[in-house]
């Protein structure tokens, strides 16, 4: 299995006063292979969105590094790493953050529209068939107050994917969800996953994170632990074990 | 405690507080030094005129001269006149004048006269607009010599003359409400009495006489004229109406007032711009703001109360600063225009009237504030929260879809959609960019116009390399008949023509005899701009002055027919043309010699010529100019050069600083403008760079936004000024008497350098302040 990212010694301080220096994240090494489904858990205020986002190259790091598909990626000028950010990551965040003056089809087709020379029909096609896959086809020219907030992180999702990403970067995106249509963005990840797409997924959720391969447990600024589920088949009674097990594991380091 | 919810306020939004303090304190600055200067200018002009008091109409006399006729007519006409003061005046050649080292006034184009200080009317002020009492062996000069020439007061001037030697220390400047333009032809210098009697018997200079007429109030200006001229009294000269006076002020000093004024009122404009731009800008986030008062069932009151004390704390301090800020701007402009006017306005009356701009901007932030609260009962608490109020009206089609761009790329298209969808706000900045391209331009109009060889011929005179003047003496029939001979052998004179003004009974159009000055000759050799119509051909036409043709004066129109006394003959003479014309009190006629003289009151003899390209131009006038004494000769472009010089220089400087106050104020807004743009954005923004978008893509929406309203913003600011301004600046000339004018404009620099200027230090602000920050963690701003 290939390296997708791999992070190494990564620190992040932030200067709250003179001498008051809050440590984020210490000495965090991760590694992730391709096609990998990983989830991170932790108590709030761990460091676990600041993982995700430093990881990403959107947070910059304090020491360490990070490197993405070979690229290190901390030390990359902001053009080439918004760049790296367009064509090969994708992010769904729990707030969704759409942009509010476009309609749910412009805000999925964007970030494809961003390539100089990109062929406006195939980017359309593209678009409209994520759409139908995640289920909103019929709201494709809705503005994004004319949604709900399950159907707005669908459109999120196809947002990420429309640049077919390498890797999906997920901010406790079933969240601020109810629990179906946590469950129904979950069965989407998953699918998304199975074919090759990399994720990693912030999430308190246990029942989110029983459905990924990999969970990770943060405390405190540094990664105490981790679990291998393995991949996970469509049925409710594995589910069932697999949370058990997450629940077994969690308890024993003090969830 | 609702203080502190608003300082908590402040704190959390600092880059969007501040700008809103520092727009808000710029309208203020803009509006109250404004009015305060508005309000000075006015009061100036009619506080000069009320101390200067001057004549309703002056009759110019050289020659034989009776104070008792002058007298006796005065007692017939009781009802019309309220005073009659005759002055004398002494007029020194500009080369007998001495001052600093070895150099004299010789190469004035003005008449210079020194005087007594009148008794009754028509007073010569000093620069606090009191009458000038001078003491003997000093002089006041006036303040077009003071600049020209440089003086300084406690300078010496020195009179020589005929073998008479006097000095003079110059005490004060010399305000002259009749005579301060340059347009003016002479200048009059304050002189104590005692030193005038004694300049007179030594014959010092050459007399000439000013009688001076001041009108009851409803006295008759055309009666008491007429009566004069049929009494037979002194004439010799020019006759000369109050209303010139404001004429000659408004082509010249009042020119610059009105351009500052039109500045001043077109700065409170874009002050008030400012305040709406403020309140669209920051609206959404005080209206999703009071949603969420609102959801936590704050009482409507308490809501009221906490935006209300925020918008009111915020134009209290803005206007506090502003307030003093604009005393600073008001001193430094009054400096500069203390000279032409006394700018004293009394005591506390500028704190006041200051005040007037402060108090104006509070209420109608106040004002505003409660529309915005309105508002809050029309929509409910989530809707507050979640939309935009500037697409409120939600089912409403959807607009500009990324799939309709085909030519542009996807930044510059989002910035577009961004101008149509925010219109309301962008069309703030739109106006703001009319108004000052608008304020830059104009002041270059009026100046490019008053400096175009062109403008001479609103004076009334022909485009024509010399000219000679003959003044009234003994010989002048013989020196002029000399005179045209000998330009005739002239080989290097390449054209002359000879003009000759008598005065003539004319037919009123109420039917009655009035004199009128009609200037005969070949008026195809050195051709006049005409108003309307042309010059007149020779047999039995006659050309009028704008001021001759109104109804003030013959009210005649092209083709109409005006009946002239000709050696007590009626001729009839149709009128072949209107023209422009501020000499002679700007009531003036042309008509072919055929005309015939009216030898008993024949006024001057002038004459244009044009040099021979070959010919040493200076060296002919110095020959012509020694030859015949009564000649004085003026090569035209000094004449303009003096004539419009100081009011071109005048001009000059409103050009720079009209452009300085219009790039400032565009700098100012352009970076408050996308400063607040950029952090009522800033989660747009964030979200953007998250998906991938660079921060110079997204710049590029920014710029490209702006710069569509910058283009045609300054495109039509500069129609706007060619156009529309040519229309006001017509207005305001012909509400003065002349005619309307139209601008001169120097296309190179109102379409390319001044637009360019204009866009490139604009353009350069908005790649300035068009940063995205890159600095910080991008997920601070998402999460928060
Ligand atoms: N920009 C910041 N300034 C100050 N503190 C921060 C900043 N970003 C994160 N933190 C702090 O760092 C800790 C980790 O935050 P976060 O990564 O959001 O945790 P989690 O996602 O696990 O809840 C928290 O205590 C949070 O308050
Ligand atoms: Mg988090």
């Amino acid at each position: 299995m290939r390296t997708m990212l791999e992070a190494r010694n990564i620190h992040k301080k932030i200067a709250l006063g003179e001498d008051n220096v809050l440590h984020i994240l210490r000495d965090v090494d991760l590694q992730i292979g391709e096609g990998e489904f990983v989830s991170i858990m932790g108590p709030s205020g761990s460091g676990k969105s600041t993982l995700l986002y430093t990881v990403s190259g959107m947070d910059r790091i304090t020491s360490g590094s990070v490197v993405f598909m070979d690229q290190e990626i901390s030390s990359l000028k902001e053009e080439s790493l918004s760049k790296l950010r367009l064509d090969h990551m994708g992010f769904i965040f729990q707030d969704i953050n759409l942009l509010k003056n476009l309609s749910l089809i412009d805000n999925i087709m964007f970030p494809a529209l961003l390539e100089k020379h990109a062929d406006k029909k195939a980017v359309h096609e593209k678009a409209k068939k994520l759409m139908e896959m995640t289920g909103i086809a019929t709201l494709a020219d809705n503005s994004i107050t004319q949604a709900s907030g399950g159907q707005l992180q669908r459109a999120g999702i196809c947002r990420a994917l429309i640049n077919e990403p390498a890797m999906i970067f997920g901010d406790e995106p079933t969240g601020a969800l109810d629990s179906k249509s946590a469950a129904e963005i979950m069965a989407i990840l998953a699918q998304i996953n199975n074919q090759g797409t990399t994720v990693m997924l912030v999430t308190h959720d246990m029942k989110v994170a029983a459905k990924t391969q990999r969970v990770l447990y943060m405390v405190d600024g540094c990664i105490v632990a981790q679990k291998h589920l393995g991949p996970y088949e469509e049925s409710s009674d594995t589910l069932v074990d697999r949370e058990q097990e997450l629940m077994g594991w969690l308890v024993t380091n003090g969830f | 405690m609702f203080l502190k919810i608003v300082m908590n306020d402040v704190r959390r939004k600092k880059i969007i507080s501040a700008t809103v303090l520092v727009f808000i304190t710029m309208a203020v600055v803009l509006g109250s030094s404004a009015t305060n200067i508005i309000a000075n200018l006015m009061q100036s002009i009619a506080q000069l005129k009320t101390h200067a008091v001057p004549s309703d109409l002056t009759q110019m006399h050289i020659g034989p001269y009776d104070q008792a006729a002058v007298d006796r007519l005065v007692a017939t006409l009781g009802e019309h006149i309220a005073e009659q003061e005759t002055m004398f005046l002494l007029n020194i050649e500009g080369s007998d004048i001495h001052f600093g080292a070895n150099r004299t006034m010789v190469d004035t184009v003005q008449d210079i006269s020194f005087v007594v200080q009148n008794r009754k009317f028509d007073f010569i002020l000093d620069l606090d607009n009191r009458k000038l009492e001078i003491k003997a062996g000093e002089v006041a000069v006036p303040i077009y010599f003071m600049k020209t020439y440089s003086l300084n007061l406690g300078d010496v001037l020195r009179v020589e003359s005929r073998g008479f030697r006097k000095e003079f220390v110059i005490s004060d400047y010399a305000r002259d409400f009749e005579m301060n333009s340059a347009l003016a032809s002479s200048k009059r210098f304050v002189i104590n009495q005692a030193d005038y009697d004694e300049m007179l018997a030594h014959q010092v200079g050459d007399m000439e006489y000013l009688i001076e007429f001041k009108l009851h109030e409803h006295g008759d200006l055309r009666t008491v004229r007429n009566a004069y001229r049929k009494a037979g009294l002194p004439s010799n000269g020019p006759t000369i109406e109050g209303k010139l006076f404001s004429l000659f002020n408004a082509l010249s000093d009042a020119a610059v007032v009105m351009v500052i004024v039109l500045i001043s009122l077109l700065l409170v404009v874009v002050a008030s711009l400012c305040i709406r731009l403020t309140f669209l800008a920051t609206i959404d986030e005080d209206l999703r703001e009071i949603g969420v008062m609102k959801a936590l069932g704050i009482s409507r009151k308490d809501i009221r109360n906490v935006y209300l004390t925020k918008y009111k704390i915020v134009a209290a301090v803005a206007g506090v600063i502003g307030y003093g800020l604009s005393f600073l701007v008001v001193r430094a402009f009054n400096g500069n225009m203390r000279l032409y006017l006394s700018s004293d306005l009394s005591g506390s009356l500028q704190y006041v009237l200051s005040l007037v701009a402060p108090i104006a901007i509070y209420l109608i932030i106040v004002l505003y504030c409660r529309s915005v609260l309105g508002r809050i009962d029309a929509i409910s608490a989530t809707e507050a929260l979640r939309s935009d109020i500037m697409q409120r009206g939600k089912h409403r089609k959807y607009r500009f879809p990324l799939l309709k761009n085909r030519f542009l790329g996807t930044s510059t298209y989002m910035g577009l959609r961004d101008v149509a969808i925010r219109i309301k706000l962008y069309r703030l900045l739109f106006f703001i960019f009319i108004v000052c391209t608008f304020i830059a331009i104009l002041p270059l109009n009026v100046f490019n116009t008053m400096n175009s060889p062109k403008f001479s011929t609103y004076m009334g005179i022909g485009q024509c390399d010399v000219r000679i003047d003959l003044r009234k003496t003994d010989t002048i029939t013989a020196d002029f008949e000399r005179l045209l001979a000998e330009l005739e052998n002239d080989s290097d004179i390449e054209k002359h023509a000879a003009y000759i003004t008598c005065s003539y009974p004319a037919m009123t159009a109420d039917g009655r005899w009035e004199y009128i000055i009609i200037e005969t000759g070949d008026f195809s050799v050195f051709p006049l701009q005409y108003l309307e119509g042309e010059a007149p051909s020779d047999a039995g036409e006659i050309s009028l002055s704008f001021a001759q043709a109104s109804a003030d004066g013959l009210d005649k129109k092209i083709g109409d027919t005006v009946v002239v006394q000709v050696g007590g003959v009626d001729k009839q003479l149709k009128v072949s043309g209107i023209y422009q014309d501020i000499t002679n009190g700007g009531k003036t006629a042309k008509a072919g010699s055929s005309l015939g003289l009216q030898h008993d009151a024949i006024l001057w003899y002038m004459v244009n010529l044009d040099i021979a390209p070959h010919a040493d131009v200076s060296a002919k006038m110095a020959h012509y100019q020694s030859t015949y004494a009564s000649a004085q000769v003026n090569g035209i472009k000094e004449y303009a050069r003096q004539t419009m010089g100081n009011i071109i220089r005048q001009m000059g400087a409103i050009v720079i600083g009209g452009l300085a106050i219009a790039i400032v104020v565009m700098v100012l807004i352009t970076a408050l403008f996308l400063k607040m743009l950029l952090s009522k954005d800033m989660s747009q923004i964030a979200i953007m760079r998250s998906i991938g978008l660079s921060t110079r893509q997204i710049e590029r929406q920014y710029m490209a936004g702006t710069m569509v309203v910058l283009l045609p913003g300054i495109i039509l600011g500069v129609l706007a000024a060619d156009y529309l301004g040519e229309i006001l600046v017509s207005m305001a000339m012909s509400s003065m008497g002349a005619a309307s004018i139209r601008f001169v404009g120097i296309a190179w620099q109102t379409w390319l350098v001044y637009p360019l200027l204009i866009i490139v230090v604009v353009g350069i602000t908005l790649s300035l302040s068009c940063k995205v920050a890159v600095a910080e963690d991008l997920s601070v701003v998402l999460r928060s």
